[in-house]
């Protein structure tokens, strides 16, 4: 379906699936080191939620379960053989709230989905406020969406008419201005234009921006326009879509680019032969909001868009002197904060972890994505990203 | 953890500072030419009035010449003057972060390079050194190492430090010639002579618009040329340093009370006297730039920017308008807003607070 775009394919060895995907979620692994798997088969269920299913990237054998401290799930490792084939799912009988709901969960698209404030996968039976699909990306280096929306317009159709049906709650298609995208399927639909910088390609932007969140307990969910478009290939082809679009960037890259790569994919594997500097940083995700991995974690992450590999980046820390070092107001400050948001008071209640402050100051809004260009911005040498997500975790406990 | 891009000289702390440094020296250099120039045509006017201080006997030292003076011998006379002043700034100012650094068990702050350069730009060439130790002492003390240090304070420490000096020598004077024209700290007597009579009393004084804004009349060192000043300004605008909307809004507060003095008033008196006057005339524009824009001294939401702003133009216009023992207006008038920069926040904060409690989800 991608074909239009003559994208260049590149085949790994090695796959996996990475429990930081998904946040607070203690998982039971459905098979063991060994076992063979369909691409598409229940692999991961919540221990909590059991309808919360993860299913298999990619068809082949388990290689490795990696487990972190407290026994957390770090990655689930596979290693590729397509010959086993994939799952192949029944449409869902009818277009009744219950049974859609049922067929995401049972097929794992479920677990693509993700609320805000907190950002987690959300209760099979809540009602959200509104759904945001991220259809615009202005992430620097980032694959453009928009072409690879085109090429797969009858699959993001689909998925969308699905989407908007399994709750009452309008749908929010945000893309970028003059990509012209209309669906006559339901009034609940609705297409927004974002245009702007890096935070007007943010979920939190449009989120704040048409349905904002209150003190009241309501959420939104959103899900980004590539996970719409495998929720599509289920609905059309019967069978999960195996790729992903990545962009390659970044300074320490020889030929940046976009690639077609399978779900999951090994980022070492994917990286060998295109770096000009070995000791390049390796980026999760884009020079500004991208994280460093440690190797059991080098695979490509649910939601990520891009690999960035920059030259001579140093890696801050947090040693003594930046620490240490206040945070001094600057106009940069306000115009690479989230819209809407009073950066240095929130900057000053997220230093001081004074949870309340925060969460006045929009921090249920937030997630760290948008705190991102602050941390860069800022000073200090703080990391907004990380202060945001103890808040919230704090913030989530007492909800 | 965060990544931050290979650091260059003007990333992070250090260098922000270094930019606010680089943006003062404009104002620097027109300070040492101007504070030589006034200081050598006065002597000119009056050769009895040479002083046997360390400042003018430095400046003889290095050959400034009064008879034909050019820009060599202003620099050297400005040299002279004020290079003794900064380093006694920094000595002091220094002394007193490396003690407290010591008793904290911390690394030294920088930050008092910036303050004891702001201090000595504000101070007349003939300042007496034990106000300059007196003044630092309080800037680097009460204006910043007791909130904590640099960037935890809430106002400006060179603010607080002349604040300080203007009002415990208020009626200082002094046989020296820097001491000509200047109405004791209070940085020119140029408004005072303006309420007295007018434009014509400036005429009178050789004070014309461009001389006003190229800053050669007398004055405090760094306060009297508007062109380095909106030089150095310029520069902290394009490298989103201070807020352009706080700038802003002094600059309309200050036209727009002005104009309704010019309409409302008796017409007499610096009630009368123009907004661009107002704007050229004393230390607005530098007090405007490197002490009401202080980053760390200010609102830091737009609304109260906006707030504060209009309200320093506002205060400036007022105080020299109704007090003409006091013409020049801006320290007291910027000090208040500093102090009342948290108020004006907390009141917009809390009512972007009650939009978000009012809405839907």
């Amino acid at each position: 379906m991608l074909e239009s775009l003559n994208l260049e394919t590149r085949n790994v060895s090695r796959t996996a699936l990475l429990g930081r995907d998904y946040r607070g979620v203690n998982f039971e692994v459905m098979y063991a080191e060994g076992d063979q798997v369909q691409a598409g088969a229940v692999l991961l269920r919540d221990v909590r939620r059991r309808d919360i299913r993860i299913c298999a990237p990619r068809a082949g054998k388990i290689e490795r379960i990696v487990r972190g401290p407290l026994r957390r799930l770090v990655a689930v490792q596979i290693e590729m053989d397509d010959d086993l084939g994939s799952v192949s799912h029944e449409n869902p009988s009818n277009q009744d709230r219950g049974t859609l709901r049922r067929f995401l969960l049972e097929t794992g698209v479920w677990s693509s989905l993700r609320t805000r404030p907190f950002d987690n996968i959300p209760h099979p039976d809540a009602e959200p406020g509104a759904i945001f699909i991220t259809a615009l990306d202005n992430a620097p280096m980032a694959p453009e969406p928009r072409p690879i929306i085109d090429a797969c317009l009858d699959e993001f159709r689909a998925a969308i008419a699905l989407l908007s049906a399994i709750s009452a709650a309008p749908l929010y298609v945000c893309h970028a201005p003059g990509h012209a995208l209309t669906f006559t399927e339901s009034a609940d639909i609705h297409c927004v234009p974002f245009s702007g910088g890096y935070s007007a390609g943010l979920p939190g932007t449009h989120i704040h921006a048409l349905c904002p969140i209150g003190f009241d307990g309501g959420e939104v969910w959103h899900l980004g326009y590539q996970d719409v478009i495998a929720l599509g290939h289920l609905l059309l082809h019967g069978a999960p879509w195996l790729q992903r679009v990545i962009s390659l960037g970044g300074n320490a890259v020889t030929n940046p680019r976009s690639l077609l790569l399978p779900v999951g994919a090994s980022i070492d594997e994917v990286l060998l032969g295109e770096l000009s500097d070995s000791r390049s940083a390796i980026l999760a995700g884009s020079p500004i909001y991208g994280r460093r991995l440690a190797a059991s974690e080098r695979f490509l992450g649910a939601r990520q868009r891009q690999i960035s590999a920059l030259e001579g980046a140093a890696v801050d820390a947090g040693d003594a002197a930046s620490s240490n070092a206040p945070l001094i107001p600057s106009e940069q400050l306000e115009r690479v904060a989230p819209p809407g948001i009073y950066a240095v008071p929130l900057m000053r209640a997220l230093q001081l972890g004074d949870v309340e402050r925060a969460r006045q100051l929009g921090a249920l809004e937030l997630d760290e994505e948008d705190l991102a260009p602050l941390s860069h911005a800022c000073v200090s040498g703080s990391d907004y990203g990380s202060l945001l997500r103890r808040v919230l975790e704090q913030l989530e406990g007492a909800h | 953890m965060s990544i931050k891009r290979s650091s260059g000289f003007f990333d992070g702390y250090r260098g922000l500072l270094g930019l606010r440094l680089l943006a003062l020296l404009p104002v620097t250099v027109a300070a040492l030419l101007n504070t030589g120039y006034q200081y050598l045509t006065r002597l000119v006017s009056n050769p009895d009035s040479v002083g046997d201080d360390v400042r003018s006997r430095i400046a003889r030292a290095l050959g400034a010449g009064y008879a034909d003076a050019g820009v060599y011998d202003w620099l050297v006379a400005g040299l002279a003057h004020m290079l003794p002043m900064l380093a006694l700034a920094l000595v002091i100012g220094g002394l007193w972060e490396w003690l407290i650094a010591r008793g904290r068990g911390q690394p030294m702050a920088r930050g008092f390079v910036l303050t004891a350069l702001l201090f000595t730009l504000l101070l007349p060439g003939a300042a007496p050194f034990y106000h300059i130790v007196f003044g630092i002492s309080f800037a680097v003390l009460l204006g910043s190492a007791i909130f904590g240090g640099d960037g935890r304070t809430f106002l400006s420490p060179a603010l607080l430090g002349i604040a300080i000096v203007q009002v415990s020598f208020p009626n200082i004077s002094g046989a020296h010639p820097l001491w000509e024209g200047l109405a004791g700290y209070a940085g020119s007597n140029a408004i005072a002579l303006f309420h007295r009579g007018g434009e014509a009393a400036l005429a009178g004084a050789g004070i014309d618009l461009g001389s006003a804004f190229i800053g050669s009349v007398a004055g405090s060192m760094g306060t009297t040329s508007v062109l380095a000043v909106v030089i150095g300004a310029a520069m902290l605008l394009v490298t989103r340093v201070i807020a352009w909307r706080l700038l802003l809004a002094q600059v309309i507060g200050l036209i727009v009370v002005a104009t309704l003095c010019n309409l409302l008033g008796e017409g007499s008196g610096a009630s009368a006297m123009p907004g661009y006057w107002h704007l050229l005339l004393g230390s607005f524009a530098f007090g405007a730039v490197f002490l009401a824009c202080d980053p760390v001294a200010s609102c830091c939401t737009n609304p109260g920017r906006w707030i504060q702003g209009f309200l320093i133009g506002a205060l400036v216009v007022l105080i020299r308008v109704v007090n003409a023992n006091h013409p020049d207006a801006v320290i007291p008038a910027m000090l208040l807003a500093s102090i009342l920069a948290p108020l004006i926040d907390h009141a917009v904060i809390a009512s972007n607070i009650r939009q978000r409690a009012g809405r839907h989800v």
